[in-house]
């Protein structure tokens, strides 16, 4: 029987807007399993991404519980959030968001380095990561020498490097063309088929819900549908 | 804490902003190169008012018998005894100089003056501007030399040259009026100073004999270092027991202001500098970070700790500061090299002259300056940077993102 990976129980989240409450979360409970890729879709201000957000410990809730690889989110501090997604959490965002200081190697290695990953092994490791993602000819450009899809994929490359538990993707593919977004499905599809790799991705795309196995659809900050298709 | 990774992303952030830290880059070396250079003027002038002030007649520490100051006649002598030498170690001592220093009248042909009569040993005068000034005419041959020496603004005014006799009138040690010829030896020129007005040397002995007294009224002892004033006074309090033995900055209040003031004046000259130097820094440093809040927040979501952000943040601008500061010592240096051969205050003389000062400023290079204006620079930049830093990682990293 798979683990859970992520736990939500009673999920609320209001955010203030010109003094009137905005409520993105009523009461949301969700359980996401270990090898899970799952979808989170639905209009915009339906909550998707401030669900993503208060699972990757960037958001904290009104009130509800988080629980990520058996730890709650609601004790933990500030420092200790920014631990936990260091170790637990791979982030892949919209805007791509690279460091545009650093080549895509060294982008890469940023988070083996935060985790203070030696030299010899950190080299290797995003060196394999690049070179399954197809990017090894391209690690030594910066950001701005890069295709959005190029981008994107070095992202993915920074977030799975360090074998999180959990992969979170908000609108991965919004900024990019539909033959890159394929290819990026075709890749994340593979992590978890292959690697097992949990991912949770917020969409609008119905490209995107057609390669995840559980598509949860939430509206008015609760889930209207949670369906899991049946992988062949 | 990753510290290979923080320089490389500051180094690499601080060359991604060129032209503004280029900008910055020059700010922070004007600024520097500015104060270090006025820095070494500053210390010029307070060099060459500390030697006016010990060249003139006062030396490091002076003896005096009590009362002396309010009434400088013979009769506030003391004796010295035969070959007597102040027990000061010679590592420490220059030299010393026993004197008669007393108010008399000076009478020409055609000009009469009030002047001070000094008896010296000319072979002690290497204490004081006496050994320095070039002298029309011949010096003091020892202390049995009758004849005088005058300042050249003095004899301009008293119309006479070397070899003319001059009458002086002075008080003996019994009260009376002493009255004598004198023939001028040489005539001195003190730079236009108002010591050529008021001092007019003979030998000690001779004086002795017109006073009809064997008593100096001064011991004036010039050290090799000013730090070894505060021992060695206290040495010759010890072997002067009823006598008044002051330093130079008791006998020159004024002038000890001065000096202090030139310390201070480094200090107030740095903080006026730096300070329209840190608001600006402050200021590029918030814009610099605030332009990359998204960026920052982005480090913070992906698990960069806050005190990492921070620390990057003083790292970039400590090594923009760093940079700076070197490029402007160097160039504060060569500032300094330039003006080696002093500086001509000679349009300025008058004023100059009220300053206790020489018409010639030589500046003066002190390593401690230089090594004070960096770290305090660098001191600063750490401090401004902060400010930013703190800024950057008070927002959270989601709305730094969704910026």
């Amino acid at each position: 029987m798979s683990e859970v990976v992520v736990e939500c129980t009673g999920l609320t989240r209001t955010y203030d807007q010109d003094s009137v409450p905005v409520y993105a979360l009523r009461g949301v409970d969700v359980s996401i399993m270990q090898g899970d890729f799952v979808s989170l879709s639905g209009p915009s201000g339906s909550g998707k991404s401030t669900l993503l957000n208060i699972i990757g410990g960037l958001d904290r809730p009104d009130s509800g519980e988080v629980v990520v690889s058996g730890t709650r989110l609601g004790t933990l501090s500030e420092s200790a959030l920014a631990e936990l997604r260091l170790h637990k959490i791979g982030f892949v965002f919209q805007a791509f968001n690279l460091i545009p200081v650093l080549s895509a190697q060294e982008n890469v290695e940023f988070i083996l380095q935060l985790q203070g990953v030696a030299s010899a092994p950190r080299r290797a490791r995003s060196t394999a990561v690049l070179d399954s993602l197809g990017l090894s000819q391209m690690s030594h450009r910066r950001p701005g020498e890069l295709s959005g899809g190029q981008q994107q994929r070095v992202a993915i490359a920074r977030a799975i490097v360090t074998n999180p538990a959990l992969l979170l993707a908000d609108e991965p593919t919004a900024n990019i063309d539909s033959a890159t977004t394929e290819e990026l499905l075709l890749l994340l599809q593979k992590l978890n088929r292959e690697q097992g790799m949990t991912i949770v991705t917020a969409t609008h795309d119905p490209m995107v819900m057609g390669y995840t196995t559980r598509k949860i659809k939430l509206h008015d900050g609760m889930i209207e549908e949670d369906e899991t298709a049946v992988v062949v | 804490m990753n510290i290979k990774l923080l320089y490389q992303l500051s180094v690499r952030n601080i060359f991604r902003y060129k032209r503004r830290n280029i900008m910055l880059f020059a700010a922070i070396a004007v600024a520097v190169a500015g104060v270090s250079s006025m820095n070494t003027l500053i210390r010029g002038f307070q060099a060459d008012m500390l030697d006016s002030a010990l060249s003139n007649l006062t030396g490091h520490i002076k003896v005096h018998a009590p009362g002396y100051r309010d009434d400088p006649s013979i009769e506030r002598g003391f004796l010295l005894e035969d070959g007597f030498q102040p027990n000061i170690p010679a590592d420490k001592l220059l030299g010393w100089a026993p004197r008669i220093r007393v108010p008399a009248v000076i009478m020409s042909e055609r000009e009469t003056r009030g002047v001070q009569l000094v008896g010296v040993k000319p072979e002690a005068e290497l204490i004081s501007f006496l050994a320095d000034v070039p002298i029309d005419g011949e010096g003091l041959s020892g202390t049995q030399d009758g004849r005088i020496l005058i300042g050249a603004e003095l004899a301009r005014q008293l119309e006479t040259k070397v070899g003319r006799r001059l009458v002086m009138i002075t008080q003996g040690a019994d009260g009376l009026n002493r009255e004598r010829g004198f023939r001028i030896a040489g005539i001195y020129d003190a730079q236009g100073t108002g010591l050529e007005k008021v001092y007019v040397f003979t030998g000690l002995a001779r004086l002795q004999q017109m006073l009809n007294s064997e008593a100096v009224t001064e011991v004036s002892v010039r050290l090799k270092a000013e730090p070894q004033k505060t021992s060695v006074k206290q040495l010759l309090s010890r072997t002067f027991v009823n006598l008044e033995v002051m330093d130079w900055q008791e006998l020159e209040p004024q002038a000890a202001a001065m000096y202090l003031f030139a310390d201070g004046a480094i200090y107030i000259w740095f903080i006026l500098m730096m300070s329209a130097l840190t608001f600006g820094l402050v200021n590029t440093l918030v814009a610099t970070v605030m332009e990359r809040v998204r960026e920052l927040g982005m480090l913070r979501a992906l698990g960069m700790r806050n005190r990492m952000v921070i620390s990057q943040v003083v790292l970039e601008s400590t090594i923009i500061m760093s940079v700076g500061v070197v490029v402007g010592l160097l160039g504060g240096y060569l500032i300094y090299l330039s003006m080696s051969d002093g500086i001509d205050l000679s349009s300025f003389s008058a004023g100059v002259e009220m300053a206790g000062m020489s018409t010639h400023l030589q500046p003066v290079f002190l390593v401690d300056d230089f090594v004070l204006v960096a770290s305090m620079s660098l001191v600063l930049g750490f401090l401004a940077s902060i400010y930013p830093a703190w800024r950057a990682v008070k927002i959270k990293p989601l709305d730094a993102m969704r910026r």
